[in-house]
């Protein structure tokens, strides 16, 4: 029997792609409990720097364009934290909600303000440009740098929480800031930390994924319900669960288009809705108090 | 005086229940009075203005029924859907298709559009509610998405991207000034509505939800019950407002359903007050006119927008109406200021 190679190529490629869109967002949600409906501004800043930064060249400056482009998002988010996001902590949901949708806003303005209405396209690197052969079928290259990315960017989330001081502080802070504060922890170093991490991930999932979509105003909006949707679906905090998740909607995805093209995108919806209508709170979630 | 006769203290008890009648009386007095005022004020606009700002007049005003169903959820509710777009398509799309695939009149769609609406949210409430706060806000920003993406790509019966549109009102309707009237008459017979629902037994058991779930959850009043019972009239409501909508433009499409689009009540109500009933028409008419101000003038529009949001988000959470609420009108309404923020809830 033919493996589908095309479609579990695909399936993994829309699986990268919404990890890396929600990653940061389920970081931060984990450590601080604020949703950021700006999260997806971050994403979208990460692909419009990549159009700046490579432009209509070769593609050659690629390389270096991705790191830079996810470090200045980076620097954005501490200054967002900095300026609006720490004072919302501990608040009411509905406050946070506001509050992040106020920024997405203002981001969507801006956004439009520096990099125009039309949509813009970032160049393949030359060394992934064009398709490869696997087991007989061609596969984008370009698809091997996604998915590698999810993979290497999940690792060393895992790592970093498990393994590191910082990552013992941050799960720390999840059970009990107080205490950890007490102990003599910079807490609202340690948040704003977090938060520009966050950020970091949303912009470099930005970037990375830019040779893949038109880039241009609108893409914030509907990313973050990709990305929603992927941390709800495995549980708002957990990194496992939105790794789960976001191969179960990006498989949910392939299986939509092949079996019924019309239906294709209500599919992650439709398999979000059943899940949380069984749990609630998702599949890695703890219930809300 | 000691030895006060009974007939005596009893007067004395009576003097502040009758004080209590008189301010009831005054109050509602006050009310109706400055409904009809607001009403007829309206009308007069609408009747003499410059006809493109009697326009812009309608549309906030259908708007404004929007804001204030989505506020049933709310300011009463206590609960952010992010989903009540989904009623006000519903709505529009509603007297768009029976009128474009069965040839249904336009009064025939706004007779079940409603309903529809309202059928519609209590399938959605039955598993949205199941779901708690942020977990509740974003499932429904989920069905809100669906909805969207459904009528994207159902083309060949809902017109894709392009949506339904077309001559589907009845001629004197059709004429602006006389949709504007209808707009207001419909948008009133609305508004007195759901007043009736947040003054009513029900109204004030879901106020009290809001302050206090588990309390009221151990009186024995069915939460869900009542939460659900709320999401469908504010789903009916939604669907008036898009059927005001049609009024308005003749026309239904996807954008309609988008999550963003279920933000914009919030943002209404939250510009005008949510706590106070008429809080979220104040932010329809500030949110609509101001758009159209800015638009024309320096077309940056979210960037205003997000900023106002953020400052009074950050420092005026009752909104515009609590900001111009003086100590008289608090106490008639007789609430403690809301200061429900920094509860600890997450």
């Amino acid at each position: 029997m033919d493996l589908p190679v095309i479609e579990i190529s695909g399936a993994l490629n829309a699986a990268s792609s919404l990890f890396l869109a929600s990653a940061g967002l389920t970081l931060i949600f984990g450590a601080m409990r604020v949703i950021n409906l700006a999260h997806g501004s971050f994403y979208m800043f990460g692909a419009f720097l990549m159009t700046s930064i490579v432009g209509f060249g070769t593609g050659s400056r690629f390389w270096w364009a991705v790191p830079v482009a996810a470090l200045a998002v980076g620097a954005i988010g501490a200054a967002v934290e900095l300026g609006v996001i720490r004072r919302i902590y501990g608040k009411e949901h509905l406050t946070q909600l506001l509050a992040t949708f106020a920024l997405f806003l203002i981001f969507a303005d801006l956004g439009q303000r520096i990099w125009g209405a039309d949509a813009r396209a970032v160049p393949f690197p030359l060394s992934f440009f064009g398709s490869m052969e696997i087991a007989g079928e061609s596969i984008p290259k370009y698809n091997i740098i996604v998915v590698g990315t999810a993979v290497g960017v999940g690792v060393a989330l895992w790592l970093l929480l498990k393994r590191t001081m910082l990552g013992w502080r941050i799960r720390a802070a999840v059970d009990d800031p107080e205490l950890l504060e007490a102990s003599g922890v910079n807490l609202k170093l340690l948040f704003t930390l977090v938060f520009a991490l966050g950020s970091l991930l949303a912009g470099l999932g930005g970037a990375v994924i830019s040779p893949q979509i038109a880039v241009g105003p609108g893409i914030d909006g509907s990313i973050i319900v990709g990305a929603f949707i992927v941390t709800v679906v495995g549980g708002l905090g957990s990194i496992l669960g939105a790794a789960v998740a976001a191969l179960l909607i990006g498989a949910a995805e392939t299986v939509g288009t092949a079996v019924a093209a019309d239906w294709a995108s209500a599919f992650p919806y439709i398999a979000m809705i059943a899940i949380l209508a069984v749990r609630p709170w998702g599949l890695f979630g703890t219930p809300e108090r | 005086m000691v030895d006060a006769t009974g007939d005596e203290r009893a007067a004395a008890r009576a003097e502040p229940a009758d004080a209590a009648a008189r301010l009831r009386l005054l109050r509602s007095l006050g009310v109706s009075g400055l409904a009809l005022a607001v009403v007829g004020g309206l009308a007069l606009a609408g009747a003499f203005l410059p006809l493109a700002t009697a326009l812009d007049i309608r549309n906030a005003i259908g708007l404004a029924v929007f804001a204030l169903a989505t506020n049933l959820l709310l300011g009463y509710g206590g609960l952010v859907s992010f989903g009540q777009a989904v009623f006000y398509g519903a709505g529009a799309y509603t007297i768009m298709l029976t009128w474009q695939h069965w040839g249904w009149s336009f009064w025939a769609g706004f007779a079940l559009a409603p309903f529809l609406g309202a059928v519609l949210a209590l399938g959605i409430g039955v598993i949205a509610l199941r779901a708690r706060q942020l977990y509740f806000a974003l499932l429904t920003l989920a069905f809100s998405q669906l909805a969207f993406v459904l009528a994207q790509q159902q083309h060949e019966f809902t017109g894709g991207d392009n949506g339904v549109f077309g001559e589907v009102l009845p001629a004197w309707l059709a004429d602006e000034r006389q949709g504007y009237m209808f707009t207001l008459g419909v948008a009133a017979v609305s508004c007195l509505l759901l007043w009736r629902v947040v003054t009513s037994p029900f109204g004030l058991t879901l106020r009290a939800i809001r302050e206090n779930r588990d309390r009221i959850q151990a009186l024995g009043v069915n939460v869900f019950l009542h939460e659900l019972v709320a999401f469908a009239i504010s789903g009916f409501f939604c669907a008036v407002a898009g059927v005001l909508f049609v009024v308005h433009t003749q026309s239904a499409y996807p954008q309609l359903l988008e999550w963003t689009k279920s933000g914009e009540p919030i943002l209404m109500a939250v510009i005008g007050g949510m706590f106070a009933f008429l809080g979220p028409v104040v932010g329809a008419f500030v949110y609509t006119l101001g758009q159209q101000e800015l638009v024309q003038q320096t077309q940056s529009w979210k960037l205003v927008l997000g900023l106002i949001l953020l400052a009074i988000v950050l420092l005026r959470p009752d909104g515009l109406v609590g900001l111009l609420s003086s100590r008289p009108w608090r106490r008639l309404r007789r609430r403690p200021a809301p200061a429900r923020d920094g509860e600890g809830e997450r």
